[in-house]
């Protein structure tokens, strides 16, 4: 069976950096393939890449394909330091012992490890000191944060699971996740959801992202309510004055202190990829409801 | 009857696993008319899942107003007073049916406006 070698660019997180990575799914998407990844042009790789290309790994291993990252290519010593020291080359056959830095771990979950998941968060992307938060602020953020794991596992069909990677980046006062599923993807989801309604198919991938954001839409069934997880997520995000991005097939949705926007990508690919952004200062935290004090019962 | 949450679920009151265990609790007392009391003390973590399953699914048989009174919730902390309190506005609206075509409507509607 040929190798097909695919060059790794350098890859920050702007929409055209997905792009570039959606190019490379698109490029490897086909069964029983076999893939080399050369890192010969890469100088800089953000954790957003790194969840991707784990996952992409995994998902030509699914299809009997393999997946090989080409170490000896890989001369740029600052993504090098990154890599060991987020695990990833440890994931994938480098002999590099892992240390901590400013990194946080790449992640793979194949199925829902609910206190793996949450250690992980409390642990490693939020506890090791960059955040100055309280406790109960923490608890707060890792349980809106878990609404994204929850919907990768319940929604998406990701037969291969969830892949996370982090950074704290000390220069931006930043602290980043990125969560990566390989299922059908937001947009397929709420389509297929809604195929009984005929006019659901003119809905573009960035209408169906708004539909999935809109408080209290979910594609379950009807006995079981939902649709909150995305809803309480996004007003976390805007009250804390973070960001999140989504991309899901040919859609994406940009969710920060200024609003909401969805529009449509021309690169697209199968899943669904999460971004968070939080910015690390305690000013900037409150509880969304603090200021009403409202008891439920 | 009451419940002390920490005890049944642990600290993490997350999945919907765990909201279902405590719906499957509550769910007859409730809807026989007897109090039941949720004692939330030493969870410290909650997303909407859980409540989803443990509150939300009641209102399929219990009016909103009874609920309440008949359900008391003891030290829940800020955020799970967050998530509850939406889970019930958002399950009561769910139960009474969510207007599906008014929301495909409104998206189809503003795509057109996008896309002038």
């Amino acid at each position: 069976m040929p190798q097909k070698i695919i060059y790794i660019p350098r890859i920050n997180d702007s929409p055209a950096d997905f792009a570039e990575l959606f190019q490379i799914w698109d490029e490897v998407n086909d069964d029983f393939e076999n893939v080399k990844f050369d890192f010969s042009q890469c100088n800089f790789l953000r954790p957003n890449a790194v969840a991707f290309l784990g996952g992409l790994a995994r998902l030509i291993e699914s299809r009997m394909g393999t997946a090989v990252f080409d170490w000896d290519t890989l001369k740029n010593a600052a993504v090098m330091t990154n890599l060991s020291q987020n695990g990833f080359a440890g994931h994938f056959e480098h002999t590099s012992s892992r240390k901590t830095g400013n990194s946080i771990p790449y992640r793979e979950d194949n199925v829902r490890d609910v206190n793996g998941i949450m250690d992980y968060l409390e642990i490693y992307w939020l506890g090791r000191g960059w955040v100055q938060v309280n406790q109960p602020l923490r608890d707060a953020i890792v349980g809106h944060v878990w609404e994204i794991y929850n919907n990768a596992f319940e929604h998406s069909g990701s037969g291969i699971g969830v892949f996370s990677c982090g950074q704290h980046f000390p220069r931006y006062n930043e602290l980043l996740l990125s969560v990566v599923d390989f299922g059908q993807g937001i947009p397929a989801k709420v389509r297929n959801f809604l195929s009984s309604d005929p006019r659901a198919k003119q809905l573009t991938a960035a209408g169906c992202l708004r539909w999935a954001f809109q408080s209290g839409t979910t594609t379950k069934s009807k006995e079981e309510p939902g649709g909150l997880g995305l809803d309480l997520l996004k007003e976390f995000v805007q009250v804390n004055q973070g960001k999140l991005e989504v991309y899901s097939n040919e859609g994406y949705a940009l969710i920060d202190k200024d609003g909401e926007g969805f529009t449509n990508i021309t690169t697209s690919f199968e899943g669904t990829v999460f971004h968070i952004t939080l910015r690390c200062d305690e000013n900037l935290y409150r509880f969304a409801d603090e200021t009403n004090g409202n008891v439920p019962f | 009857m009451e419940i002390i949450i920490k005890d049944v679920i642990g600290p993490r009151c997350i999945i919907k696993e765990d909201g279902q265990k405590i719906y499957e609790k509550i769910h007859g007392p409730l809807t026989k008319a007897e109090t039941v009391t949720l004692d939330f003390d030493g969870v410290t973590q909650f997303a909407s899942p859980f409540f989803n399953f443990a509150i939300g699914q009641l209102l399929k048989d219990i009016e909103e107003k009874d609920l309440r009174c008949l359900l008391r919730v003891e030290n829940l902390n800020e955020t799970g007073k967050l998530v509850v309190e939406r889970v019930i506005e958002n399950a009561a609206r769910y139960h009474s049916d969510i207007d599906y075509r008014k929301i495909v409507d409104d998206i189809l509607e503003q795509q057109a406006k996008e896309s002038e």
